[in-house]
């Protein structure tokens, strides 16, 4: 269970982390959350959609890293074998706090970044160190901090970005069925992107909102990242050779 | 030359009013160039009856081809789920008597009729439990579908219990602010008829005369049009369903997360049943009886005794009694006036069948829309023959229910089994039944209200025997039936273990929304 503590330079002197990846730091994951900022950056490696939360039905933004729980096709023992990695990913273990009744806008001033340590990641002998010894930030902290300060805002920027599609019926389920080597044919089924042909369709005020926003954009980013799928077809093709 | 028939004026705003409005509207709007005008003139001071908190599935289509969100209906609405009616009491009148009639078709019911194989082995299951899952569903109160699951779209086939006085106010404000339909806030003070015969316009106390090609009566039991204008006998089939009175009691729930049912309970009692329907902000229960068979005192007696198994202080609620003659108009289409809802005829609600006839009477007027008065004789003659049908099978299959009851205790009960008081076609069917199977070639209609499958859950599930045949059954048929019954467990292994409570994914979507896709 994540427990997130705010981070304190005097009780977090000495904590350090682990910056490798993992499945032991629960990166054996096949989806992580994304914001549509990073979009242009993930459609050149991963598949993007769109996945209803089990809890609310809710849209998230999501890339793919697999075919089924547990298996991240992109990791490979210590190594993710990719040229960029999810914000979502790099964060770990830190969050943003918001001070504030829940559904406050996060600010500036608002805000405090929080450590999970419960994470794995979380050591006192291994890894990056937070603070120097008398408890200034470490250039490590200080690039995770504008990562997060990235991140935050994305993630509301994001649901507004859904919330645009949603609103304007733009979003699709589509059906993927896969055939992998030896014949192997599956059905997976709780995808949506967005409506191709009605988002090319788009006049008017809707197109205006959207395209001013970015949200266009970002629509059709999301399309172009589905063929991205054929590259965990092979990476789940060439796992399943070598363990033949 | 022709008339073309260019503007819609409905009488009255009810339920009926609304969904004949918003379904001629969408319509419309979705499929013509140059639209029909649909106006509907409402009085302000005729209070709406409100009658039919249940639907079948058919409103889901209703709803979303008036480019409604069943999210905002839900919420507004205060429906919930409905996956069929358990019929309590209604074969012995014993404790443990019960049958459910769910809205999943048994398994294979294209090609299989799993009947004769359920009669052959029934393995310890009523007939609805070994061939939908649905009775697993509504005895544990879970919902027929996931908060992850589209608008509209089911797990396990879904109708709602909607709070009926909302429900209008509701498909008003999308028909007036979605689908151009003019809403005019008037009475109806007379008629002007035309040469013809037909109505030319009905006049109204502060907006003069108001036109029209097509008027439809949805005035509720007075029946302005239809009844009192053009004369059109009611047709009385209290000689067949008995029951002409209903106390009807709001009930809310004791706490706030209190289970809501998935499914409408019906409890037959001495001289009628009592309905039992939960909506997500409350219960509506209501005893009908037949006021020939027992006394007001006693029927209200014995609502205040179902309730008080349920509710700890019944004195706070207060009864509504409303007078139901069991019947319907000769016909429903006259000149040019069509009439839908009360203003055509009321039955007792224990199918559910009063909203129904208004989307299915509202879904034939837009579907076969008179072009011009020259086509609108025609569709007048075919909608009457198709409605007369329809009203004669509700009314052969509400009869079922009380036909097939074993109950000797009352005599409203044995006077229902009196011969003259059942309707021909119906002991046709049921001698038939006694040598063969029920099957989709009974109904030969393209659209029967209810299919062989509500026959097959109301026989078998009141014990109702069919002669095992001479044919037997084949190895093969015998294989292929087991199969189904186990694909049915499957099934409902998989729903039981994946599907929230009826109260949950109401209150998840009353948070979160569903989806559209």
């Amino acid at each position: 269970m994540a427990s997130p503590t705010i981070l304190d330079s005097a009780k977090h002197r000495q904590t350090r982390i682990i910056t490798s990846r993992g499945a032991e730091f629960g990166e054996n994951v096949h989806f992580v959350p994304v914001i549509a900022d990073e979009l242009h950056r993930l459609v050149l490696e991963y598949p993007v959609c769109l996945i209803k939360d089990n809890d609310t039905g809710r849209f998230g933004l999501s890339a793919l890293l697999g075919f089924e729980p547990g298996e991240n096709l992109y990791l490979e023992g210590r190594t993710w074998d990719a040229t960029y990695l999810p914000l979502h990913v790099r964060r770990q273990p830190f969050m943003i706090g918001v001070a504030g009744e829940t559904g406050t806008t996060p600010t500036a001033e608002n805000t405090v970044i929080t450590i999970d340590v419960d994470s794995p990641r979380v050591s006192e002998s291994d890894g990056e160190r937070l603070f120097t010894d008398d408890g200034s930030r470490t250039p490590y902290l200080e690039d995770m901090s504008r990562l997060l300060s990235t991140l935050v805002p994305g993630i509301q920027t994001t649901e507004a970005y859904i919330d645009a599609l949603a609103d304007r019926d733009l979003i699709a389920p589509f059906q993927l069925s896969v055939s992998f080597a030896g014949g192997e044919q599956q059905k997976f089924e709780g995808l949506y992107t967005a409506h191709d042909e009605k988002l090319r369709e788009l006049t008017g005020e809707a197109l205006e909102a959207l395209h001013g926003k970015g949200f266009l954009q970002a629509g059709f980013l999301m399309l172009a990242s589905i063929g991205n799928l054929q590259k965990l077809i092979d990476k789940r093709n060439a796992r399943r050779a070598t363990a033949a | 030359m022709a008339s073309p028939v260019k503007s819609v004026v409905i009488v009255g705003g009810g339920t009926a009013g609304w969904i004949t409005a918003g379904t001629l509207a969408a319509k419309f709007a979705a499929e013509s160039a140059s639209a029909v005008s649909v106006t509907l003139v409402e009085s302000p001071n005729v209070p709406i009856i409100g009658v039919g908190e249940g639907t079948w599935p058919t409103m889901r289509r209703t709803l979303r081809k008036m480019g409604i969100r069943e999210t905002d209906f839900i919420r507004e609405c205060h429906a919930s789920f409905k996956q069929g009616a358990k019929f309590a009491k209604w074969a012995t009148g014993e404790e443990d008597d019960f049958y459910y009639h769910p809205l999943v078709l048994p398994q294979g019911f294209q090609d299989t009729n799993l009947v004769p194989h359920w009669m052959e082995d029934s393995h310890g299951k009523s007939f609805s439990a070994a061939v939908c899952p649905q009775e697993y569903l509504c005895e544990r109160g879970l919902a027929p579908k996931q908060i992850t699951t589209a608008e509209y779209a089911a797990v396990a086939n879904y109708a709602y219990h909607l709070n009926a006085g909302t429900f209008s106010e509701f498909v008003k404000n999308h028909c007036v602010g979605a689908l151009g339909v003019r809403h005019m806030l008037d009475d109806v003070t007379g008629v002007n008829a035309a040469d013809n015969g037909d109505i030319a316009s009905i006049a109204t106390r502060a907006h003069g005369d108001l036109d029209g090609d097509l008027f439809v009566d949805c005035t509720g039991f007075r029946s302005l049009l239809l009844g009192q204008h053009f004369g059109v006998p009611f047709l009385s089939r209290k000689d067949v369903l008995f029951a002409d009175t209903a106390l009807a009691v709001q009930v809310p729930y004791a706490e706030e997360d209190s289970a809501i049912t998935s499914h409408t309970v019906a409890t037959a009692q001495d001289a009628g049943w009592i309905w039992d329907i939960g909506l997500s902000s409350r219960r509506g229960v209501g005893h009908v009886y037949s006021s020939a068979h027992t006394t007001e005192a006693r029927a209200e007696q014995q609502l205040w005794d179902y309730l008080r198994a349920t509710v700890a202080d019944v004195d706070g609620l207060s009864l509504r009694k409303i007078e139901i003659k069991p019947g319907h108009r000769e016909k429903f289409w006259e000149k040019n006036c069509v009439a839908v809802g009360l203003s055509a005829g009321f039955l007792e609600p224990l199918e559910a069948s009063a909203i129904l006839l208004v989307e299915i009477s509202a879904s034939m007027i837009a579907e076969q829309f008179p072009v011009t008065r020259e086509a609108m004789d025609i569709i007048a003659r075919r909608f009457n023959r198709t409605f007369r049908y329809r009203w004669d099978r509700i009314i052969d299959f509400l009869k079922l229910h009380y036909v097939l009851s074993k109950r000797t205790d009352t005599e409203f009960w044995i006077d229902n089994r009196e011969p003259g008081s059942i309707p021909d076609s119906l002991t046709e069917l049921l001698t038939l039944w006694e040598h063969q199977y029920p099957w989709h070639d009974d109904f030969d209609r393209a659209v029967e209200v209810f299919p062989a499958a509500s026959y097959q859950y109301v026989l078998y599930g009141m014990g109702f025997e069919t002669r095992p045949s001479h044919f037997g059954v084949s190895e093969a048929g015998r294989k292929l039936a087991q199969k189904h019954f186990a694909k049915n467990e499957q099934q409902a292994k998989e729903m039981l273990a994946t599907l929230p409570t009826n109260r949950e994914l109401l209150s998840k979507i009353h948070e979160y929304g569903l989806q559209r896709v």
